[in-house]
């Protein structure tokens, strides 16, 4: 007697490699993934930049008795660095340091996509978080001082940015170059240093000659002064230095970070 | 069964002194679901990190889907869907939203994402949580709800190969039973399935090859049936022995019948023998029981944990 032959359904997987996804669908669907883990603190994040900004700009104020109008400017265009590099130099090093802990950084980069994509996501989110910090910083220095400013519009949206992005690609390549807990430990360490020792909040006249020179090559002052070029355009000029200086620091970060990414161990 | 997607040869990584992998050679088809079974610390979790190119071989060749996983890796993780060890970053998403990410990121349409997403939670029976965000401090969503997201999420799109390790903890028994069918249906569908456990009574029922690691080495490979032996015949009689009560069958020529394999895991004495021996078997354990030498003993069909205990024991005494 013949037997009943049932045939198994055409196999589902294709044979061979799949095709490559488009760069700009890994990239968005990637931001949606990011996105939903750190989007949900982004309120959070603005309230702590507020209280941040109050910090600097009213508490900074209580340390020079009666200041007067320069020195009140000086403060209040150096704060929005100030935020910029408080969220690039802490938060993205622990986000990044606390990724590696639990494994998802791991994870991440094994997904099927090319991994620079994993720091452009990242960076783009936390482009979106630190932002902020301006707008911010400069309504709490308007309410403490009543100052008048004068936009330059695209120099100080193009100092932000990259202001901005230096810090978050600083702060994953520390997070990726260290240990998580001794990466956590020197960005504390930055933080201190951007506050109270360098010539962000303070003119550089302030400091000795040799630590001038330092702070020339550090991306600190010289992103401080982009921004209050761009928020005081009457009284400072940008440099095309210190756009060089930050430039070079921002793809120290990206070649350090994106290096962290692809190699194997 | 058609090609190897994937085809591990003589793969060896060291770390500092210790030899994770040593000389690892195994082999998955397309349709096939392959075991790989180990203890803690056998280097399982070294050599999948190895196929996703999270790590660099010493020596030897990795191909996927024939494409060289040492030289290009970027191109093997386009062929591999892992489901890893640690639980994956599901945070501030729902089970919806993760499933499709994943699906999206292997070139799905979106909405062949969002159906093959959906038709994954019912499979696997977690639509009641389908649209609950996870939150960060491990609320929203439970622990077995996360692995089993994690588990759609490395099964939603149609890839060469499936790595899966260790997919099943914190899953409760019904929905285990959901993922192992899921397993093999994956395999039925043509992709080749990498599954690695330390369960080797859950991994037999649904594996067609098996390959045990043991300190880094292949210690035992080849389908359930080969590995257990001299066929289905066997029996193994298992005697628990009394807090530092002597071992009746050591050694094995003490024992009246003759034994092929004998394996000691801390109480527990797990003897292999032919079937045809099953009552003088009986007749010597009722014996030792009555006369106190043992706690009890049990009589049942060689398993594959057996075999895997006997591949991976030290104190192994083998007695032909």
């Amino acid at each position: 007697m013949p037997e009943t032959t049932v045939s198994a359904p055409p196999a589902r997987v294709p044979v061979g490699v799949p095709p490559r996804t488009g760069l700009w669908t890994a990239y968005t669907t990637l931001l949606r993934w990011t996105t939903a883990q750190i989007g949900a603190m982004l309120p959070l994040f603005v309230v702590v930049q507020t209280l941040l900004a109050a910090g600097i700009i009213v508490g900074f104020g209580f340390l020079v008795p009666d200041i007067d109008t320069p020195a009140a400017r000086f403060l209040s265009t150096g704060a929005p660095t100030v935020l910029l590099m408080v969220i690039g130099l802490v938060m993205v090093p622990q986000g990044v340091a606390q990724a590696r802990t639990s494994g998802t950084f791991a994870y991440q980069r094994a997904l099927p996509v090319p991994r620079p994509l994993l720091l452009l996501s990242d960076l783009t989110v936390w482009l979106v978080v630190a932002l902020p910090g301006v707008p911010v910083a400069v309504v709490v220095a308007q309410l403490r001082y009543g100052l008048r400013y004068t936009f330059d519009w695209p120099l100080l949206v193009a100092a932000s940015v990259l202001a901005a992005a230096t810090a978050a690609v600083v702060g994953y390549a520390i997070a990726v170059l260290l240990p998580p807990l001794p990466a956590q430990l020197a960005t504390q360490v930055l933080v201190f240093f951007v506050m109270l020792f360098s010539p962000v909040t303070f003119p550089e006249s302030q400091l000795p000659e040799w630590f001038q020179a330092v702070h020339d090559v550090l991306p600190f002052r010289p992103a401080a002064d982009l921004i209050r070029a761009g928020l005081l355009s009457d009284g400072y000029d940008a440099s095309p230095q210190d756009l060089a200086v930050l430039l070079a620091w921002c793809a120290l970060g990206a070649v350090i970070s994106v290096r962290a990414l692809v190699r194997r161990a | 069964m058609g090609d190897a997607v994937l085809e591990v040869e003589d793969l060896t990584r060291r770390f500092g002194s210790a030899v994770a992998n040593e000389r690892v050679s195994l082999r998955v088809r397309a349709g096939e679901v392959v075991g790989l079974l180990g203890h803690n610390g056998a280097g399982k979790t070294t050599l999948v990190s190895q196929v996703v190119g999270l790590l660099r071989p010493d020596s030897g060749a990795i191909r996927v889907a024939g494409a060289d996983a040492v030289a290009d890796p970027a191109t093997a993780r386009r062929c591999v869907a892992l489901q890893a060890q640690a639980q994956a970053p599901l945070d501030g998403l729902t089970p919806r939203a993760a499933i499709e990410i994943a699906g999206r990121l292997r070139g799905m349409s979106g909405a062949d994402a969002r159906a093959a997403a959906r038709a994954l939670a019912d499979e696997l029976d977690i639509r009641d949580w389908f649209d609950r965000r996870a939150t960060p401090d491990g609320g929203g969503l439970s622990g077995g709800v996360r692995r089993l997201t994690a588990f759609a999420m490395a099964a939603v799109a149609p890839v060469p190969l499936v790595v899966l390790d260790e997919p099943t903890n914190d899953v409760d028994a019904a929905r285990r039973r959901r993922l192992w069918e899921t397993v093999r249906r994956l395999g039925d569908d043509g992709a080749g399935v990498l599954l690695v456990t330390h369960n080797v009574v859950e991994a037999e029922r649904v594996v067609d090859e098996l390959v045990v690691l043991d300190r880094g080495k292949v210690v035992a490979s080849g389908s359930p049936g080969q590995l257990r032996g001299t066929g289905d015949h066997d029996l193994r009689l298992e005697l628990s022995l009394h807090p530092d009560g002597a071992d009746p069958s050591d050694p094995p020529t003490d024992a009246p019948i003759p034994i092929t394999r004998r394996v000691r895991a801390g109480r527990r004495v797990l003897l292999t023998l032919a079937a045809a021996d099953a009552a003088a078997a009986v007749a010597w354990a009722t014996a030792l029981r009555s006369g106190e030498r043992i706690e009890g003993y049990a009589l049942a069909p060689a398993t594959l944990e057996d075999v895997y205990l006997a591949a991976t024991t030290t104190e192994e005494t083998a007695n032909a």
